[in-house]
């Protein structure tokens, strides 16, 4: 993927200030994840993905630093973590990300047409983000849902089938969708790390619903 | 036709998803009969029924469960393997979209059988609707006592599970690499049995570790809940029981198969129906594995011995259709593509020399191939096989061999006359380089 080699690449950028962007909220999901695990490190993941959601939907260096003060973990460390996965945003994305998978199946159903097409709609390259900030085109590895090719991924949604004829359609469904989808997708997948977070059925809950040791809301 | 829906027995019942549902359809019964016997009993039960992984390796899961120390004081990991990536492979997705229990239910009982502390579900970052079932039927068995402490009333027997959601890689579905990405690192792979512990014995946090797949788990409680003898009277004399088969290309009726092992490949083929033209390839076990010619089909039946005997592998059970409007260069260039994009980086043959397999098959399907560029493209795949820390590299390496092997006059064509042998029908070559360092210009 030549795209997320150039344009995921942190710009240069100064020292990061020390700052506290983790809500009450946010602080509290993540001691009780890194109360899964042995070890605090082994919430790097999990608290990058909480990041990424306070953050506004991309890791700035000062998200890293964070992440690292509340772990205790050097900058090094989680900036090491979060360049590895192609998933955490190092650069801001538009409202929507649009992955479009490229690998074996979908290529051979069409999905280089539907770049093609969504090149031409939104007048970007792949790896490209609209001047209006509404949108960033990019292929993306097997998101393996081969069976129901071409496959594009939006924030924590799959679109399925896709063609040149019918992604017009989808386009404008996001274009109206009041989602913030990169920072939508982070916090989805927060919800999913978090004990009876289903309770809620997705929705919202406060911090001092964590406060219980024994499995927060069971 | 040797469809048999062990696994998928209740997929189409609405609600399955839930635990009421799925309780009043003999859920759970597999952990309740697996508790009334000793630890050992569960393992040897699993050894009857002759199940062996289904991620890919195919290696027997009850050696896993059985190497698990029974004297030690450190605590036991169980880890569920859900960072499907494979390509062409969905059959754990759909076995956590619709059938969560049947994980949560597996990993109780590997709980019970290997003493473990706490389990882990790996989910790879795209798969979040797969996900939250997970969580809500994770949630549910709390609320039922099947998680937590002295579950069913038995004192000593806890055991919680987590969900880890991964962050997009393909690396991490590798063994060792799922391991240090768990513990919060880089996924990059760590050093293998014999020059280091087995997992079962150091894998995470330096404990004693068990890792399987999805399926894997999911077949445990199927095995507990009819027996060993059952499951093993299904399949091959080493294949037993049934395998998911997950078929997408250019093939009617794309879906989840599940099919008794041993089934012949061309059964399936039939089942699924080719569609847009004559058959030309398949790839029978997700993009890791060599690629059949059309007319060599009728030997394979989908079992692990049969596909090795010739030449390919059942791998993750990812069976990919091709008609013969693909070009296959084309096809393998986007393979290495992947591998190049996935490779984590950490042993040299895989990192450069995914890169150049691809570098070398873009500059052939841009023109500029060259005579004995068949010749340097096997040579850097047997320069990287075998020569890193895990199988990525090997898997970038085989299908390549694999295709040269088949396909060997459509190379020939590309370096001859620049241009493809199918047409305007073909995969087009990636729209856009963006990046100008990882394109040679055509000599």
């Amino acid at each position: 993927m030549a795209e997320s080699v150039t344009s995921n690449i942190r710009e240069p950028q100064p020292t990061p200030a020390k700052e506290s962007r983790f809500s009450e909220l946010a602080i509290a999901e993540l001691e009780e994840i890194a109360s899964h695990y042995p070890e605090r490190k082994a919430a790097c993941l999990p608290g990058l993905w909480i990041a990424q959601r306070e953050y506004d939907g991309y890791l700035p260096p000062a998200a890293i630093q964070e992440v690292a003060d509340r772990l205790g973990l050097s900058y090094s460390e989680v900036e090491g973590v979060a360049t590895f996965y192609t998933m955490y945003n190092l650069r801001k994305r538009g409202r929507h990300h649009l992955e479009v998978c490229t690998c074996l199946t979908c290529a051979v159903k069409g999905a280089y047409d539907v770049v093609h097409k969504l090149e031409k709609e939104l007048g970007v390259h792949v790896g490209g983000t609209t001047a209006d900030g509404e949108f960033t085109l990019s292929e993306a590895e097997c998101l393996d849902f081969c069976g129901a090719a071409t496959v594009m991924q939006v924030g924590d949604k799959y679109f399925t089938q896709l063609t040149p004829d019918n992604v017009k359609q989808v386009i404008d469904e996001l274009r109206n969708s009041p989602d913030y989808t990169p920072a939508k997708l982070a916090d989805s997948i927060v919800k999913v790390l978090v004990p009876g977070a289903s309770a809620t059925g997705g929705g919202s809950y406060s911090a001092e619903d964590l406060k219980n040791p024994a499995g927060p809301m069971l | 036709m040797a469809i048999r829906n062990l696994l998928f027995e209740h997929r189409e019942i609405a609600g399955i998803e839930e635990m009421d549902v799925y309780e009043k359809l003999g859920g759970y019964e597999g952990l309740r009969r697996a508790v009334t016997l000793e630890r050992q009993a569960v393992i040897d039960e699993i050894k009857t029924s002759g199940l062996r992984g289904r991620g890919g390796a195919g290696f027997p899961t009850w050696i896993k469960w059985n190497g698990i120390p029974k004297n030690t004081d450190k605590p036991h990991y169980l880890i569920c393997n859900a960072d499907e990536g494979e390509t062409g492979t969905y059959k754990d997705r759909e076995l956590m979209l619709k059938l969560p229990h049947l994980l949560v239910e597996g990993m109780v009982i590997a709980g019970y059988a290997c003493l473990g502390t706490a389990g882990y579900i790996y989910i790879r970052g795209e798969y979040v609707e797969p996900a939250w079932q997970i969580r809500k039927a994770i949630d549910q068995a709390y609320k039922k006592g099947y998680l937590g402490k002295n579950i069913l009333g038995i004192e000593g027997f806890n055991y919680d599970l987590y969900v880890h959601m991964g962050a997009g890689s393909y690396e991490c579905g590798e063994e060792s690499a799922l391991m240090s990405s768990l513990m919060g690192e880089r996924g990059n792979p760590r050093l293998k049995a014999p020059h280091a512990p087995l997992p079962v014995h150091e894998g995470v946090w330096k404990s004693p570790t068990l890792v399987n797949n999805v399926e894997t788990y999911c077949a445990a409680t199927w095995i507990l809940k009819n027996g060993g003898a059952e499951y093993a009277k299904l399949g091959t004399e080493r294949s037993k029981g049934t395998k998911i088969i997950s078929v997408s290309g250019h093939i009617a009726k794309p879906a989840n198969y599940e099919v008794e092992m041993g089934t012949p490949l061309l059964e399936l083929l039939k089942a699924g129906g080719v569609t847009g033209g004559k058959l030309k390839a398949v790839i029978p076990g997700g993009s890791s594995v060599p690629i059949m010619i059309a007319d060599k089909l009728d030997k394979i039946n989908l079992d692990y011995e049969s596909c090795a005997a010739s030449g390919t592998m059942l791998g993750s059970g990812g069976f990919m259709v091709f008609n013969d409007t693909t070009d296959i260069v084309l096809l393998m260039k986007r393979t290495s593509e992947f591998y190049m994009h996935e490779s984590c980086g950490k042993c040299t043959p895989c990192r450069e020399g995914t890169r150049w397999l691809f570098k070398i098959l873009d500059r052939i399907t841009s023109g500029g191939g060259r005579e004995g560029d068949i010749e340097l493209l096997l040579d850097i795949c047997s320069q990287i096989d075998g020569r890193s820390y895990c199988g990525l590299g090997d898997a970038a390496a085989w299908p390549i061999v694999g295709a040269i092997k088949a396909f060997r006059e459509e190379f020939e064509y590309w370096i001859e006359h620049k241009c493809s042998p199918i047409g305007d029908h073909a995969v087009p070559p990636t729209p856009v380089v963006v990046n100008p360092l990882l394109t040679l210009t055509p000599a």
